[in-house]
């Protein structure tokens, strides 16, 4: 969520997902994680609640802090395999939450997840959703994995670092564009000029030398 | 002019973006839209708008929002369209992209349009001419169009080969593909598709097979497959054994760069994915065990030529905090597989054979030991970063489990062998050990010789301590007094808890006990003791002669003494014990040094070589307390002198000089008695010293003329007949000290 707010204010267009089944946050101790559902609860509802169940516990581990910024920035945890892309997202766009503009059709050139095991269970999941039927959108999508473990302080990092790689990633598809020229772009036949897919591992491989201690990974998948 | 067609151009596309935020607000409208914007994108529109139309194009039909059927009506009405901006002169590759992107959205539902309107060869022309387009140009596309090529020509060979028929009694619930096609279909020949589709399948996967393999299109190739091989089991083995050749690493050539890295890296990640994802949707997969090893295939190479750089750049290592590891491990959607735990041999059982998880022979006799310890860690440090957690966690479990029940059959079959070596050495290793891992072999051998090498790494050669400068004997004694006044400290910080303790630790110890070894306040009353006593002993008597010890300053052993001494004297009744035994240890120290001190004598016939203290102290510690004995504390008195070693003649008159006062003259007596009776060597003394009394002091002959007629009859006779008694000459030479 950290990676969203970076995202949204820069502005890119962010669609926000947990790859989990439940959504857990940590509770008074290790066994009693507090648990909510995915799509059906709010940030605002987890913020009530956790603030009347311990407010002091909650705000010194951090957590009111993480999901009042997250209740800022969206309504509440959306779960990626539930995800049905190119599903329009017009309500989103509606309600105005953060990044939602450009989301409106439900479509994304490009996702990161910040684990490998999320990477391997979206990537997992992408394959699945083709189903075969003609609901696929069969668009290409650079699935991406920031590894950055699951803290606070590292949240902060791996956040700006994720902002690095969109920054890049789109700078690059500004060139793309710019090259195909959307007044100019009879002028030229483009078969010469790199394409974005084409400088997605290069790009990645400046930023990993840039952010060592953040293992990247990379696959094209299709939505 | 350019002007005014821009401006022009900005308003069309501002009214299409509204046009597509109606649909996409309700895709009820979609028919009616598309229907309407057709014309204005078609082949003979602006290239802004063409390209709008197609990104809108694939959006529609990619749209799940909106239902099939409609979806299969309009996609024959836009077919001509998209041919023709298809085979405009230009190249626009976004427009391109899109398009193709449509197309693949397209094909199964015009198939199915095909399918159930046999008579629509104009759709079947159009869809057939735009298919053998973009296969003739898919090679010289550009490479966004080209990604895009290999996912329409995975749709192609999805419908275009046989798919399960899940109902046959709803043909429109059943997926797209020949098996709903009637074998007479007008346009629709069978074979013909069916070979179509192999063909293009073998031109899919021959991107396995190139020299040089695109990153991009191997992971789009890869990400596209597990659909086909799913729900097509025609080709489903074809299209696996294919991957399975496909080593990325291998063909990597020099030099490597990041970008290499990063392509090899994706593009074995996504191949491993494509596995486990069939092996998780079919378990019982014919190919199961083959993929396994390809998975680790993958894996081993990708050790050498192209991680092994990476590595040296340094992940970090740390593990994630607890809580983490928690809510990841539940987190996680893949259900790990589950590890098979052999069965522990009967009989002893080695460590090897406890940390053993595997059945394979060959395995667990291989000697890691025999290994470089480089190349161990080579292999150890990458294959424990990709340990699967869940893994990891049943395999220590099993391990746990083992060691549980092999404690507890221990513990049950001997009881008396457990105190045996090999258990007392087996017990305290093992829990560091079983929260290692269970490839502790390795581990193991590293953790050793990183012990062996690290004393290396901090000894900087011999260093001696130069010697201190030697004591001054005052200071040598100034210090011993000191460390005195620190175990008196002790005694006084220990003397609250005993009490209870006390009498219970005397129960259990009996005679076999060792002095001092419960570190409560008898232990440091017994130090304290020795330490006078004994521990200088040897000391003075070495020096010359007892008339030159007084004169010298206070040895140590008299401080201790001296602090003793008043120690007891401030709480005499509390601190009787103490007397007591410091007193027994005076006189068997003395014992000991005139034994020593006789046995060393020879010819030389030296009279009294050794200082006797017990004497000494014991009327001194007398002298100190009886001034505040009164009558109540017979009790305490009686066990002082009933339980010192020695009763001389000098203590009884101390004794003897408590009748003095009246109040005290039972208490003399008693005590007298007590010792009469209980103490028979000495008897006689008591017996004269209580002669004494009685002849001395008036208030004692009640008491005192009894005990004389029973134990000494003829000289209360003797007393009663004459009276004058002998003055006792040392009487009143002991009163002053009183």
């Amino acid at each position: 969520m950290e990676a969203h707010l970076r995202l949204s204010t820069a502005p890119f267009p962010v669609i926000s997902f947990g790859t989990g089944s439940l959504v857990r946050l940590p509770g008074p101790s290790i066994s009693q994680p507090n648990v909510y559902n995915f799509n059906s609860t709010s940030y605002a509802q987890m913020y009530e609640e956790l603030f009347s169940k311990d407010e002091r516990l909650y705000r010194n581990n951090g957590l009111l802090n993480m999901l009042d910024r997250n209740r800022n920035l969206k309504w509440g945890p959306e779960r990626f395999q539930d995800w049905v892309p190119g599903q329009p997202r017009v309500d989103h766009v509606s309600k105005g939450e953060k990044g939602a503009l450009g989301t409106e059709g439900g479509i994304v050139d490009v996702i990161i997840t910040c684990e490998e095991r999320c990477w391997d269970a979206v990537v997992d999941d992408l394959m699945n959703k083709d189903k075969g039927s003609s609901t696929t959108v069969n668009r290409p999508v650079h699935v991406f994995n920031v590894d950055i473990k699951d803290n606070h302080e590292e949240a902060l990092v791996g956040g700006k670092a994720i902002l690095d790689l969109a920054n890049r990633l789109n700078d690059a598809a500004a060139q793309e564009r710019k090259a195909n020229g959307l007044h100019g772009w009879e002028n030229g036949t483009g078969a010469a000029r790199q394409s974005f897919d084409e400088r997605v591992p290069e790009i990645l491989a400046e930023w990993q030398e840039k952010w060592p201690t953040l293992p990247a990974l990379w696959t094209l998948a299709w939505l | 002019m350019a002007q005014s067609t821009d401006s022009h151009l900005v308003d069309q596309i501002a009214q299409l973006n509204a046009a597509r935020n109606l649909v996409l607000g309700d895709a009820a409208f979609y028919p009616q839209i598309v229907n309407g914007v057709l014309p204005i994108i078609g082949a003979r529109a602006r290239g802004e708008l063409r390209r709008w139309g197609a990104e809108f194009l694939a959006e529609t039909f990619a749209s799940p929002a909106f239902d099939s059927a409609p979806k299969e009506q309009l996609a024959t009405n836009v077919l001509q369209s998209l041919r023709d901006t298809l085979e405009l002169p230009e190249e626009d590759t976004v427009t391109l992209k899109y398009i193709v992107q449509t197309i693949a959205s397209l094909y199964p539902l015009v198939f199915r349009h095909i399918i159930n309107h046999p008579e629509d060869s104009a759709a079947w022309d159009n869809i057939t001419a735009i298919k053998q387009d973009i296969l003739r140009r898919w090679d010289s596309f550009p490479y966004p169009v080209k990604i895009c090529c290999i996912k329409f020509v995975q749709r192609v060979v999805q419908v275009q080969t046989h798919g399960l028929i899940a109902d046959p009694r709803r043909p429109d619930q059943n997926e797209t593909s020949l098996a709903i096609v009637p074998k007479n279909h007008a346009l629709l020949s069978l074979p013909n598709l069916e070979a179509e589709a192999s063909g293009l399948l073998d031109r899919l996967l021959s991107v396995f097979q190139e020299d040089s393999s695109d990153p991009l299109l191997v992971n789009a190739t890869l990400n596209s497959l597990a659909v086909l091989i799913r729900t097509r089991q025609s080709v489903g083995n074809k299209i696996i054994n294919a991957v399975m050749n496909f080593i990325p690493a291998k063909q990597v050539r020099p030099p490597i760069t990041p970008t290499t890295r990063v392509a090899v890296k994706s593009m074995e990640r996504t191949a491993r994915s494509l596995m486990i994802n069939i092996m998780k949707r079919n378990n019982s997969h014919p190919l199961t065990s083959k993929m396994q090893q390809y998975i680790e295939r993958l894996l081993q190479s990708r050790l050498e030529p192209v991680d092994e750089p990476s590595r040296k750049r340094g992940l970090p290592i740390e593990p994630p905090d607890g809580l983490d590891q928690f809510k990841r491990a539940r987190l996680d959607a893949e259900t790990p597989p589950l590890l098979k735990v052999p069965p522990l041999p009967p009989g002893p059982i080695s460590y090897a054979q406890l940390y053993t998880l595997t059945n394979d022979a060959g395995l667990s006799n291989f000697d890691v030991k025999q290994l470089p310890a480089d190349l161990l860690v080579k292999i150890v440090v990458p294959v424990l970063g990709r340990v699967d957690p869940s893994s990891m966690h049943q395999a220590v479990e099993a391990i746990r489990m083992r060691y549980e029940t092999l404690k507890k059959q221990q513990a049950a079959q001997a009881p008396v062998p457990a105190a045996d070596e090999e258990d007392d050495d087996y017990e305290p290793e093992y829990q560091p050990m079983d929260a290692s891992a269970p490839t502790a072999a390795p581990e193991d051998t590293a953790s050793t010789e990183l012990a062996d090498i690290e004393p290396d790494l901090v000894s900087l050669g011999p260093f001696v301590l130069p010697q201190p400068p030697p004591l001054t004997e005052n200071e040598a004694a100034e210090i011993g007094r000191g460390a005195v006044g620190r175990v008196f400290g002790m005694l006084a910080s220990s003397e609250v808890t005993p009490a209870p303790a006390k009498g219970k630790g005397q129960q259990h110890l009996g005679f076999g006990r060792l002095a001092g070894s419960t570190f409560d306040r008898d232990a440091w009353v017994t130090v304290l003791t020795r330490l006078a006593t004994r521990a200088p002993a040897g000391l003075e008597a070495g020096s010359k002669k007892s008339a030159e010890d007084s004169k010298r300053p206070a040895a140590i052993s008299d401080s201790i003494r001296e602090t003793l001494y008043r120690y007891i004297l401030e709480d005499f009744r509390g601190r009787v014990n103490v007397g007591i035994t410091w007193l027994n240890e005076e006189w068997y120290n003395d014992r000991i040094q005139m034994q020593f001190v006789a046995s060393l004598r020879t010819e030389d016939d030296e009279e009294a070589s050794v200082s006797l203290h017990y004497d000494h102290w014991a009327l001194k510690l007398l002298d100190g307390f009886l001034p505040y004995l009164d009558s109540r504390d017979t009790k305490i008195f009686i066990r002082f002198l009933s339980e010192i070693p020695d009763v001389t003649i000098p203590i009884t008159k101390r004794v003897a000089s408590l009748a003095k006062d009246p109040e005290r003259v039972n208490l003399c007596v008693q005590s007298l008695l007590y010792l009469i009776m209980f103490r028979p060597p000495a008897r006689e003394i008591c017996l004269n010293a209580l002669e004494d009394v009685y002849q001395t002091y008036e208030e004692s002959r009640p008491a005192a003329g009894k005990i004389l007629a029973r134990w000494r009859p003829q000289t209360s006779d003797q007393q009663q007949q004459q009276q004058p008694p002998p003055p006792p000459p040392p009487q009143p030479l002991e009163q002053p000290a009183l």
